[in-house]
């Protein structure tokens, strides 16, 4: 089954590659094969709750020769948000009208790239599945064609092939360090390596996330790049792709360098304030739908840092809760982003209030979660930035919306296909219907957190 | 040996940043190849501290390199290569649609598509008294022209 989660896509990928994208057939049966493999890891998922986390090795090889491949639920929380964000924008776009013939395609190779990414126990398989899926982001960012697109594509490329290419010689420096590359054993050598060497690649390895991430000093590819894309594809990558920097630096940080995270604790309580407070200024003052919700896509991501830097277990609950609840709300305001109709306006309102995080919307739970964080510890300056970012992101949440929704529609406008409203409407449901019954999201959050073994007592 | 090859990486490294600065897209192009290269070499070097060869068959287990930074370089470098040729392709496209490879023209390009985003949103403010279609209109003709 582990195994078929990841078949799924990637044999489903390269069929739909060859099959004229544009029309509607090929977009119903990429539809299908993703919906299979969505399936497929909810199933992984209902199996860890039954018989716990399991690894197996790739190929019939011995352990700690071949590619470790593991199911624990950490990687199947973000595995099944990621696949369930990818389906919605997939079949939003095959409702709005395919523009080329390599969309869905794409779409099937970067869900391949990130179920592999979170199923996999080896650091270097890690990267080879890391580059997958960005190759299919690459590619996807130039979806439409325009010279916008092409110049957002070119940015978006260049910018994330150096976080690779410094994602890679981390790996290698840990490699170098501990003389091995699976999870486990890098877990087990890593506190006999001295502190300099282990913060040095650390470090490295933390930056190559925060790139992907579009945290605040590495933010600067992000703004352009959201703006110049279409609606489907920005909310692929800040409700999909955006999820392999929360899930790496939560792997790496929490699960492979523990010692290192705790000492570097304090710069990423730095580095995610600055973020929550320079995304939330840069979205009050700007002007268009796209630019505001990239900053603050930026500003969000400030609340994910926070919570890994308090650590702990509750921390990690926190930032895990987060995470899922952040890209939830981005797809559904992507979605909503350029379309018209009453449906389409609620499914706005409510990806807004859930992001200044005012219940019964899902994103109060996000925000409940920090400032309890903030309480235990101590650290009152986290509850006020809780409450100030979040009254912030009120401001331009509503700003926003009184420019897209609240004027009378002009008559020029392309009609909204109805499917696609209803796709919106139905992320904006779920954000809602979590939010009234929150408790299987916490249990599961509290239970991914637990694999981590940097949870300090 | 280590020493020699943490200068090539150095100076790989170096020049591709520098590459990357530069307004010519194909040159950041080559800088980017520059640096994934600096990668592969630093890979290599992660495991060069034993010496000999690791062709088989083996003289003495204990002085022979570790082979397995060779195969990751080979990945990396098959990613690297493929990644290029899509820059490549890329680079094409965009030349295509701007008939310029210059950064500097691209984010004139970028700043002008800023303009016109600003002026729709200070339209789409405006009081609604059925103006509103004209103020989007001028917005518009002002940067066709």
């Amino acid at each position: 089954m582990m195994l078929l989660a990841l078949a799924i896509p990637w044999f489903g990928g390269i069929v739909v590659a060859l099959l004229d994208g544009r029309k509607r057939r090929t977009g119903l049966v990429a539809i299908a094969v993703l919906a299979a493999s969505f399936i497929a890891s909810i199933v992984n998922g209902i199996a860890i709750y039954r018989h716990g986390a399991q690894e197996m090795v790739a190929g019939g090889w011995e352990a700690g020769v071949g590619i470790t491949l593991r199911l624990d639920t950490l990687g199947v929380a973000f595995t099944v948000l990621s696949l369930g964000v990818l389906l919605a924008a997939l079949a939003f776009e095959v409702a709005n009208g395919v523009q080329t013939r390599v969309f869905p395609a794409l779409v099937l190779l970067m869900a391949t790239g990130l179920t592999g990414l979170f199923l996999t126990g080896d650091a270097f398989n890690f990267y080879v599945f890391f580059e997958i899926s960005m190759i299919a982001a690459y590619v996807m960012t130039s979806y439409g064609g325009q010279p916008r697109q092409l110049r957002a594509s070119f940015i978006f490329a260049v910018v994330n092939l150096i976080g690779s290419v410094l994602f890679v010689i981390g790996i290698a420096a840990v490699y170098h360090i501990t003389g091995r590359l699976d999870m486990a054993g890098i877990r087990d050598q890593m506190p006999l390596v001295s502190t300099s060497p282990a913060i040095l690649t650390a470090t490295i390895i933390f930056v190559a996330f925060s790139i992907k991430l579009g945290l605040f000093p590495f933010h600067f590819w992000l703004p352009p790049v959201y703006t110049g894309t279409t609606p489907a594809v920005a909310a692929i990558l800040s409700g999909a792709l955006a999820n392999i920097g929360t899930y790496g630096i939560l792997r790496f940080g929490g699960d492979l360098f523990p010692r290192e995270l705790a000492r570097g604790g304090n710069v990423l309580l730095i580095l995610g304030s600055l973020s929550i407070v320079y995304g939330a200024l840069q979205a009050i003052s700007r002007g268009s739908a796209g630019e505001v919700l990239a900053y603050s896509a930026i500003g969000q991501v400030g609340y994910i840092l926070i919570a890994i830097g308090i650590g702990g277990r509750a921390g990690f609950v926190a930032a895990i809760l987060y995470a899922i609840i952040n890209s939830l709300n981005k797809t559904a305001l992507f979605f909503a982003m350029n379309l018209r109709g009453w449906i389409v306006s609620a499914a706005f309102a409510i990806g807004a209030f859930s992001v200044a995080g005012v219940p019964p919307a899902l994103g109060f739970f996000a925000k409940l979660a920090l400032f309890r964080l903030g309480a235990n510890e101590r650290d009152w300056w986290v509850v006020a930035l809780v409450f100030i970012g979040g009254a912030m992101s009120f401001i331009y949440m509503f700003q926003l919306y009184g420019w897209r929704f609240l004027k009378p529609a002009d008559g020029d406008e392309t009609p909204t296909p109805l499917v696609a409203q209803l796709i919106t409407g139905a992320v904006a449901l779920a954000l809602v219907a979590l939010g009234v019954w929150p408790e299987p999201l916490l249990a599961l959050s509290q239970h991914a957190a637990s694999v981590l073994p940097g949870v300090a007592p | 040996m280590i020493l020699i090859l943490s200068l090539a990486v150095a100076v790989l490294f170096g020049a591709g940043a520098y590459l990357l600065l530069k307004h010519d897209l194909l040159r950041v192009i080559a800088g980017v190849v520059l640096i994934g290269n600096a990668a592969n070499l630093f890979i290599m070097s992660a495991a060069l501290t034993r010496g000999a060869a690791p062709l088989y068959p083996l003289e003495d287990p204990r002085t022979t390199s570790d082979p397995l930074v060779q195969a990751m370089t080979l990945t990396a470098i098959v990613i690297s290569f493929g990644v290029s040729a899509l820059l490549l392709g890329l680079i094409y496209l965009v030349y295509v649609a701007h008939l310029s490879v210059d950064m500097e023209q691209l984010s004139s390009a970028e700043e002008e598509q800023a303009g016109v985003d600003d002026e729709l949103a200070a339209a789409a403010l405006m009081p609604v008294d059925g103006d509103e279609d004209e103020a989007v209109a001028i917005a518009m003709s002002e940067h066709s022209e």
